[in-house]
């Protein structure tokens, strides 16, 4: 049965004039100030309440919002009463006192199986609504129709979309073999995508979202897969002796960079979707392996141990100008080029692994964790965030943080050990 | 729905509002189910919604595989008459007792053994389990290119790396990564 979804953008109006290019951050918090972000109560715009729903709807707004950077959300609300949500049916007054620049207001509608939410944002010192969106869809979709007004938020206030609709794919331990899975990108709905009972490894997303690639020992082999993710259906595109491992999309969907032994020891290929050999982009007798193409796809980053230990190596898609980059540390490995190009982030054994980020031409290296060992990062579609595998004391588990390091927080919630993570694109 | 609709009419009356920035009004249908491709699979690359269009907010609802067919897998089966043999941290050099060890097995191979053997590399946890695929196999490679040169015909050797997937201790110290840097001999049925 086909069910219409009605979305309807109540208002979208900027309370104050915004030049082109500049984000109402930029115009409201000049230097970078965080901004007093308070999340109202959700209230029972008909019906009863549901102190269930209210509640999920606004730690998930806190949690998103936490995490997203701009903003502190303010740990107390004021008791502003049970006031309405709309422009007009509520006072900002105790929200001012409060010390609130930003307010998210809420309101739900229980109907049988159909949750209506209807959220706002507004800017607390002007008095000003900032967005509205009134979502309607199956209660069990509340918490995606929730990150949905929390990629608006980012919208409104950055310019740019949240990831937070997002799902991460990964690999659990938890059935004792490593198979692959998928969650929100805060760890909830856990769907299990694998049941092979073999070891799965290194899952990508297609830049449309609706694929993974990965390696597979299911048949014996270390081989590579590619499974459409709502069908199930898959094929085995790479499927030559020895390894075929690291696989990596190209921006554009079309092709695949990945590890292959097949003429002796570790090189990095191109491949296309459906498998067939496009291009040889190493040639040596060293290990070459974990190719991650730079956003415009005229250059990919990759790990090789020709000088002895594994570095960070970038070439140009074609293989020509092989150039080292990373120069500190005697063992780094596993790069990944951010969405905008700036950054490529890499992980650097040091007793355990810490994840570190460099600028493309070598320059800026910085460390982001330092708490127990980081492996396996990966970038969130808009770049400002990155997920990674973290063990910090007890199992392994998937984390995410700011590009800068900051905010880092446990998502995954399983009993098994987690690792690789791969934040997909707007689900 | 249409209360909602008329609400949505009603505030855009209000002449507060700029121009770019009315309310805008759209139907979105639940995203269809994703049609099953014909293997390979093509990618169902949706168009680009435009501009100010929202997305669906009710999920596809992923569908858990069909449990695949059971794959006849190559039935492997440890020998415990070969030795395994071990590495140092980040290498795939043969040592000397990994020679003795290997001319060993070159014998049993030579002498005992008619059929095929599955060579096994294996590492530790604590380099990168990317690097380690491919170092597993180097030292895999190394035990193969040995024992060829004692005279154990290729065709009768192949190699396979599970990198630090399949450790022999679980332990996370230097006893049990001395353990798991190996190469492991299985005969091929």
């Amino acid at each position: 049965m086909k069910k219409i979804i009605c979305i309807v953008a109540l208002l979208a109006i900027l309370p104050i004039t915004i030049s082109a290019g500049q984000s109402y951050l930029e115009v409201t918090a000049p230097g970078n100030r965080q901004l007093q972000l308070a999340v109202a109560n959700p209230v029972p715009l008909s019906g009863g309440e549901n102190t269930g729903i209210a509640r999920d709807i606004a730690e998930l707004f806190r949690f998103d919002m936490t995490l997203a950077g701009p903003f502190s959300v303010m740990a107390t609300t004021p008791t502003d009463s049970k006031s309405g949500i709309r422009p007009g049916d509520f006072s900002f007054d105790s929200w001012k006192g409060a010390g609130a620049d930003l307010l998210i207001k809420s309101g739900y509608t229980v109907s049988g199986t159909t949750l209506t939410l209807e959220c706002r944002l507004y800017d607390v010192t002007r008095g000003q609504e900032l967005a509205a969106k009134r979502y309607s869809g199956s209660v069990t979709d509340l918490r995606r129709i929730a990150h949905t007004f929390s990629d608006e938020i980012m919208q409104v206030t950055t310019g740019e979309r949240g990831p937070f609709t997002g799902k991460i794919a990964f690999v659990s331990k938890q059935t004792g073999n490593k198979e692959l899975y998928l969650m929100d990108y805060d760890g909830y709905n856990v769907q299990r995508l694998s049941r092979n009972g073999s070891i799965n490894l290194n899952p990508d997303f297609s830049p449309s979202g609706k694929e993974i690639i990965y390696t597979s020992y299911k048949k014996g082999n270390p081989d590579l897969y590619r499974r459409d993710i709502f069908s199930g259906k898959e094929a085995r595109i790479s499927a030559h002796r020895g390894i075929n491992v690291t696989a990596s999309y190209s921006p554009d969907g079309n092709r695949i960079a990945l590890a292959m032994s097949k003429d002796g020891n570790s090189e990095i290929y191109i491949i296309g979707k459906d498998g067939k050999q496009l291009a040889r982009l190493t040639n040596n007798s060293a290990i070459d392996v974990s190719p991650a193409w730079s956003p415009d796809g005229r250059q990919i980053a990759f790990v090789s141990d020709r000088l002895g230990k594994p570095q960070v190596f970038v070439m140009n898609a074609d293989g020509s100008g092989v150039r080292r980059l990373t120069t500190s540390g005697a063992y780094n490995v596993s790069p990944r080029w951010s969405p905008k190009g700036d950054r490529i982030v890499y992980c650097r054994q040091q007793g355990g692994f810490q994840i570190f980020a460099i600028n493309p031409d070598g320059s800026g290296d910085t460390q982001l964790t330092s708490q127990g060992s980081n492996e396996h990062p990966r970038w969130s579609p808009d770049g400002r965030y990155i997920t990674f595998s973290s063990q910090r004391g007890g199992r392994e588990a998937i984390y995410v943080m700011r590009a800068d390091g900051s905010g880092q927080v446990m998502v995954s919630r399983g009993k098994g050990s987690d690792t690789h993570p791969a934040w997909s694109p707007r689900w | 729905m249409r209360k909602g609709m008329l609400r949505c009419v009603m505030v855009l009356c209000c002449g507060v509002i700029f121009a770019s920035g009315c309310a805008k009004e759209e139907m979105v249908k639940k995203e269809e189910p994703v049609a099953a491709p014909a293997a390979p699979v093509q990618a169902p690359k949706p168009a680009q919604p435009a501009a100010p269009r929202e997305e669906a907010v009710t999920p596809q609802t992923v569908k858990e595989a069909p449990a695949s067919i059971k794959e006849e897998t190559v039935q492997v089966a440890p020998v415990s008459a070969l030795e395994k043999i071990y590495f140092d941290f980040d290498s795939f050099t043969l040592s000397q007792v990994s020679r003795d060890t290997l001319a060993k097995n070159a014998e049993i191979l030579l002498k005992k053994l008619s059929g095929k053997i599955q060579v096994e590399g294996h590492c530790d946890e604590r380099g990168s389990d990317e690097y380690n695929l491919a170092l597993g196999e180097k030292r895999a490679k190394a035990a193969v290119n040995y024992l060829v040169t004692l005279g154990v015909p290729a065709e009768r050797l192949s190699v396979i790396s599970y990198g630090k997937e399949k450790p022999a201790d679980e332990g996370h110290d230097e006893t049990a990564w001395a353990k798991n840097r190996r190469d492991e001999f299985a005969i091929i049925k």
